[in-house]
Formats: C-alpha cells, sequence, structure tokens
C-alpha cells in the first residue's frame, strides 16, 4: 500500500513537472527588409507590448504574463533555424496600365521584363493576372473589357515561355478601381492588369 | 437495420458534401515542402505538394524531418519546422466588401510568421493563437515555438 501511495505520488509529480515545461515562447525579429514591428502577447492576466528586436516572451500559463526579456539573435535564429531556412519570399506585385482596351503604355511595356525576371528570380509558380476596367461604359463592356487585359497579358507570359498552369487570370471589370471614381469616369489609373508573383 | 441504413446514406451524403465543399476560394499555396508535410482537410490527410491550395480550416502538419512554407493570398508568409501543426482557422480578404481576417492557430512546433497587407488593412483582426496567449500582430516578422 506504502509503495503504490508513493508510485501513485511519483506519478502526479511527473504530470505536474511536464506540465510545467510546457510553454509558449514568442519573439519579434526584423523582417526581411529589416524593418521590425509590434505585436501584443494577450491571456486572462493581461497583454503585453513586444517592440524591440530580439524581445521574447516566455508563457506557461493562460492566467500568467511576464515581461518579455532580451534573447540573442543567434540564439534566437538556432531554435528556428528550420523554419526559417524554408521560408518563401514575400510575392511581388505588378501594375500595368492600359491606354485604350489592350493596348499598353509605353512605361508597362517596359515592366514586362522586369516581370519575366521576377517570375524567375523567385522560382514563381503561382501567378495571378488581374484584369480591370475604369467605369466608362456599361457593367457587361467593362468586365469583358479587363478580360480581354488579363487574357493578353496571360498569352505574352506563356509565349515567353511560362507555364500556362502556373497562371490564374480574373476579371473584376469596373468594380474594383485602384482609384475611386463616379460612374463613367475616364480615369487612366483604373484600366490595368495587376500581376502577383508567388 | 434501417437507422444504419440511414448512417451509410448521411455519411455518404457528407461525405460527397465536404468534397463538393473543396472548390471554395483557396486561401494560399504550399511554396515548398521538405520531408513529411500532411494537410487535414474534412478528416482526411493529403500529403501536401509544392503548390497545393490551401482552404480556410486547414490543419498543416509536419512531421520529424518536415518543413514547409506557406505563401497567402494577402502576400503573408508562414513557414513551419519539425513537428509542427498549425490550423488556418479563418482568411478572408476581400477588401472591397471589407471581409477581412486572418486567425492561424499554432497546436505545437516551431513557426516564422511574416504578415501580409491585411496587418496593414486591418491589423485587429490578425491573430495567432497560442496556448497560453494570443498574439496580436502590428507587423511584421514573429517567431513562436509552442511546446
Amino acid at each position: 500500500m506504502h509503495t503504490l501511495l508513493r508510485l501513485a505520488f511519483s506519478l502526479v509529480l511527473i504530470v505536474l513537472l511536464n506540465g510545467c515545461a510546457k510553454k509558449t515562447m514568442v519573439a519579434l525579429v526584423p523582417d526581411p527588409d529589416g524593418k521590425t514591428g509590434r505585436i501584443t502577447v494577450a491571456n486572462q492576466a493581461g497583454s503585453t507590448a513586444i517592440e524591440s528586436p530580439y524581445n521574447v516572451a516566455i508563457i506557461s500559463d493562460k492566467n500568467k504574463q511576464s515581461p518579455p526579456v532580451h534573447m540573442g539573435k543567434e540564439a534566437i535564429e538556432s531554435i528556428f533555424s528550420d523554419a526559417l531556412s524554408i521560408q518563401p519570399k514575400r510575392p511581388i506585385h505588378f501594375i500595368l496600365y492600359f491606354e485604350k482596351d489592350i493596348v499598353l503604355t509605353s512605361d508597362s511595356i517596359k515592366l514586362m521584363t522586369d516581370i519575366l525576371t521576377a517570375i524567375k528570380e523567385q522560382g514563381a509558380t503561382d501567378i495571378s493576372v488581374v484584369g480591370h476596367a475604369d467605369t466608362v461604359g456599361s457593367k457587361e463592356l467593362n468586365f469583358t473589357l479587363s478580360k480581354n487585359r488579363a487574357d493578353s497579358i496571360r498569352d505574352w507570359l506563356v509565349e515567353k515561355g511560362i507555364n500556362l498552369s502556373y497562371i490564374n487570370t480574373t476579371s473584376h471589370g469596373k468594380e474594383n478601381p485602384l482609384i475611386k471614381t463616379e460612374d463613367n469616369v475616364n480615369e487612366p489609373r483604373n484600366r490595368r492588369v495587376e500581376v502577383v508573383i508567388r | 437495420m434501417k437507422i444504419f441504413c440511414i448512417f451509410i446514406v448521411s455519411a455518404i451524403f457528407f461525405g460527397s458534401y465536404s468534397i463538393c465543399s473543396a472548390n471554395q476560394a483557396h486561401v494560399g499555396i504550399v511554396k515548398s515542402a521538405v520531408g513529411e508535410v500532411m494537410v487535414l482537410r474534412n478528416n482526411l490527410a493529403i500529403k501536401a505538394e509544392t503548390n497545393a491550395k490551401l482552404l480556410e480550416g486547414d490543419l498543416i502538419q509536419t512531421g520529424p524531418n518536415g518543413k514547409v512554407g506557406l505563401i497567402f493570398e494577402d502576400d503573408a508568409v508562414i513557414s513551419m519546422g519539425p513537428n509542427t501543426k498549425i490550423v488556418i482557422e479563418k482568411f478572408m480578404f476581400q477588401p472591397a466588401e471589407k471581409k477581412m481576417s486572418f486567425i492561424a492557430r499554432i497546436i505545437q512546433g516551431t513557426a516564422s510568421f511574416l504578415s501580409g497587407q491585411l496587418v496593414k488593412l486591418a491589423p485587429d483582426l490578425v491573430r495567432i493563437e497560442t496556448p497560453y496567449a494570443t498574439v496580436g500582430m502590428r507587423g511584421t516578422h514573429v517567431l513562436i515555438k509552442v511546446d
């Protein structure tokens, strides 16, 4: 009986110790551009802000908070080395503008080679091509127009050797303007195709 | 027997329903995967291949030698080390309709979160839930480890 009690006691102790060992670590680090944002860590005990790079909050109880501590860059990066080693680059965005119909502006024509370079450098396999129109004309007409714009960019990319299956085209007609205008307004900045390279 | 039949029929019905719901808009993609990486969707485990589409509600899980990089529609990036589990609880990115939200939950493991456009547009609607605390994002790069 005595041994059983002792066994039960050790079991409880093991469970308790394991429970205590479980913790959540939250570290704020600079992003790839070198900027550091701000985060809050909140639970039943309140909310703590972390604003300096390589500051870390360690929480082991949802009813407790403790002030953030500074931890070295190397120490943090070694804990997260696997996750960081496979971190994808952020997507790259381009906007191409149109004179009219599917005729690109001369500045946008120059951008086309940058798009191809970005696709190759990013190793992109997911490319969104989204067509837009300004508000001149009917909803139907502008939907077709924005679709023709997106299709023309897609066709050009495919002609340059980009795999068709990597490209998704969508058309927003006049519904998603970059610059909000009244109906029937000629706005060059809304006649566009947005390209997102992932 | 009758009840059993109803059970079978409803299982088939709900089963096909959940397959149909795979048509919902994707929220992100698997950009790169190494080792064992699975996506749990509608109680089914699917091997996560590069370029696979992710849906709201997916649980992404890496094995002891697995790691994976994910890109979301708002340009947010999540990468996961080995033995890690993350659920995409909520993802909405339709600024024109004012529908915006990104809630991810890390159950265990190590992960890197790089915020995207949602943090700029609707910072109060972006958060990462962990077992003992909720992390609010005001940009930009957060590393989280859950034992």
